[in-house]
């Protein structure tokens, strides 16, 4: 058993769309994970943006669709957090660099004191939300 | 931008309190009361007016206009600075660029918060769609995961940076205006044994949450000679630095905008980090500060710990510290909480530290942070250095 909280089926706050976001959003609804890839910069981005911010255009941004996994970038054991995730603690809030280049926020979810390091592959766990949507969590990829 | 041109002929602040009885704009009116009283101007002679950020007043499109109108200025220039806690920081650079300008003659730069009897800050970032989900608070996660990535990278010596815990705390206990609450000793091993918040954040790293305000008079250098104001702060190097990073999808979070800012305020003031007389970095967490000895020149990146154990940082000693206690032990006055840091080195150059006056009241350098953004360290960084008018 994992020695921290795994937060599944707890009632999230429901992420806001943007109108630069809806594509990522939408594919989350067949568990797809979709990010934002610069042609002319040939170069991934994540959290999607209104523009390139690698150029500034937005001409060359389109959406790619990627494994999600990665590895371990940075982490925290959270233990002292506000509703609806208090009392939940101990839980991990995590950096993950996914192998297209891109840093992204996530919870690590399944993941024992052991395998708990930087470097630690992983891989997507959709959480589905209330809306249909999903939530992109992450696991070790053992 | 002449900055040298400039003179801080004021400082003032309100005792740090746990939580204001007390209006926010009762707290910015006693601001000006002190200023005018230990100035010697009239009202009418300020003519400009910077707040910083407030969240307090981050409901109020309107904040500089409605402030103006309680505090009864008639001005030519008004205005709120919204970078965070860089902001008290960033209000002195924009005040000295104003006069320059000839926008106006007389700035008061005026830094009020009541962030815990008061807040209405609803920022609108990536929060609410990236973070928020994921039962992500802000910055003591965001220090927490920066904190692993400097520990994996060069590894984190707690000790060290219990020692500026305890060198701050030591000075707020000299501070009459720190937070009752925080002016109690501690010791290297109270940190080292104080809860984990965010691993590896503890307890004794954080800030704590707390009401106040600070604020200071900026005119012409040459205005205040000719009023016979001598006691003075010059503002001779700034540097501000938003957004480091922004063009790449991976950011080492251990390098931040202090370094470009550092290099352009160092270059600016012809000094070099060895000639600073007391050191006010802000402090949002305890590796902030260390942070900042490496970006800032002050030790090689990376061994901010050696540097730190070979250093005293008590205001009697080589490098002061935050000698009011910093925010860490003085109490953070929400997004006013930089004017901490910058009104307690304009005190060390007027040379009314007190019972915690530093030797070397030449020089002094501030810093500001502000803002937490996507998975980095934050979002600005600025560097001031003052010089007394010696």
């Amino acid at each position: 058993m994992s020695a921290y909280n795994d937060l599944l089926g707890i009632e999230r706050p429901l992420p806001p769309e943007r109108s630069f976001s809806r594509l990522y959003w939408d594919a989350t609804r067949e568990k797809r994970l979709v990010i934002q890839y610069d042609r002319s910069a040939d170069a991934y981005q994540f959290y999607p943006r209104p523009t390139s911010i690698y150029t500034g255009r937005r001409g060359d941004l389109e959406w790619r669709e990627v494994s999600g996994k990665g590895a371990l970038f940075s982490y925290t054991i959270v233990r002292r957090a506000r509703p609806p995730f208090r009392d939940k603690e101990p839980y991990i809030v995590a950096m993950i660099t996914l192998d297209e280049g891109v840093n992204v926020m996530s919870n690590l979810i399944h993941c024992t004191q052991d395998q708990l390091a930087t470097g630690l592959r992983v891989r997507p766990y959709w959480e589905s939300l209330p809306d249909g949507r999903h939530l992109l969590l992450f696991e070790p990829d053992a | 931008m002449a900055l040298h041109d400039m003179a801080i002929i004021g400082y003032a602040e309100t005792k740090i309190v746990l939580k204001s009885e007390v209006d926010v704009w009762e707290l910015g009116a006693e601001i000006l009361d002190q200023l005018l009283e230990r100035t010697g101007f009239e009202k009418g002679e300020i003519d400009g007016l910077i707040l910083s950020s407030s969240s307090t007043g981050a409901g109020n499109i309107f904040w500089s206009q409605t402030t103006a109108d309680q505090l009864a200025l008639e001005l030519n220039f008004c205005q709120t600075v919204d970078i965070g806690g860089s902001s008290p920081v960033g209000a002195v650079a924009r005040a000295a660029a104003a006069i320059d300008a000839g926008l106006c003659e007389t700035v008061l730069c005026l830094f009020a918060d009541t962030a815990v009897a008061e807040n209405n800050g609803r920022p609108r970032s990536y929060g609410a769609e990236w973070t928020t989900p994921y039962g992500y608070l802000g910055a003591p996660m965001a220090f927490g995961m920066l904190s692993q990535y400097y520990d994996d990278k060069f590894g984190l010596d707690s000790r060290a940076l219990g020692k500026l815990a305890v060198a701050q705390r030591d000075h707020a206990m000299l501070n009459e205006n720190a937070c009752e609450k925080l002016r109690k000793p501690i010791t290297i091993d109270d940190y080292v044994n104080s809860r984990m918040i965010n691993d590896p954040i503890r307890l004794l790293d954080c800030v704590m949450p707390c009401d106040g305000a600070s604020g200071l008079l900026m005119t012409r250098r040459d205005r205040a000679e000719r009023r016979g104001i001598t006691k003075c702060a010059v503002p001779i190097g700034y540097g501000e630095r938003t957004n480091v990073g922004a063009a790449s999808a991976i950011v080492d979070p251990t390098l931040t905008g202090h370094r470009q800012a550092g290099e352009r305020a160092f270059a600016q003031a012809g000094l070099k980090p060895g000639d600073i007389g007391s050191f006010h970095p802000y402090d949002d967490f305890i590796i902030a500060i260390m942070m900042q000895l490496e970006m800032l020149g002050f030790c090689p990146r990376g061994q901010g710990a050696a540097f730190i154990n070979e250093t005293d940082f008590l205001f009697s000693g080589d490098l002061p510290l935050n000698t009011g206690g910093g925010q860490i032990s003085a109490g953070q006055c929400g997004l006013a909480g930089g004017g901490t840091n910058l009104i307690e080195a304009v005190r060390q150059l007027f040379g009314e530290g007190g019972p915690r006056q530093v030797a070397n009241s030449a020089t002094a350098l501030v810093t500001g942070i502000g803002g937490i953004p996507y998975g980095r360290n934050w979002n600005s960084s600025t560097v001031l250095i003052l010089s007394s008018n010696a």
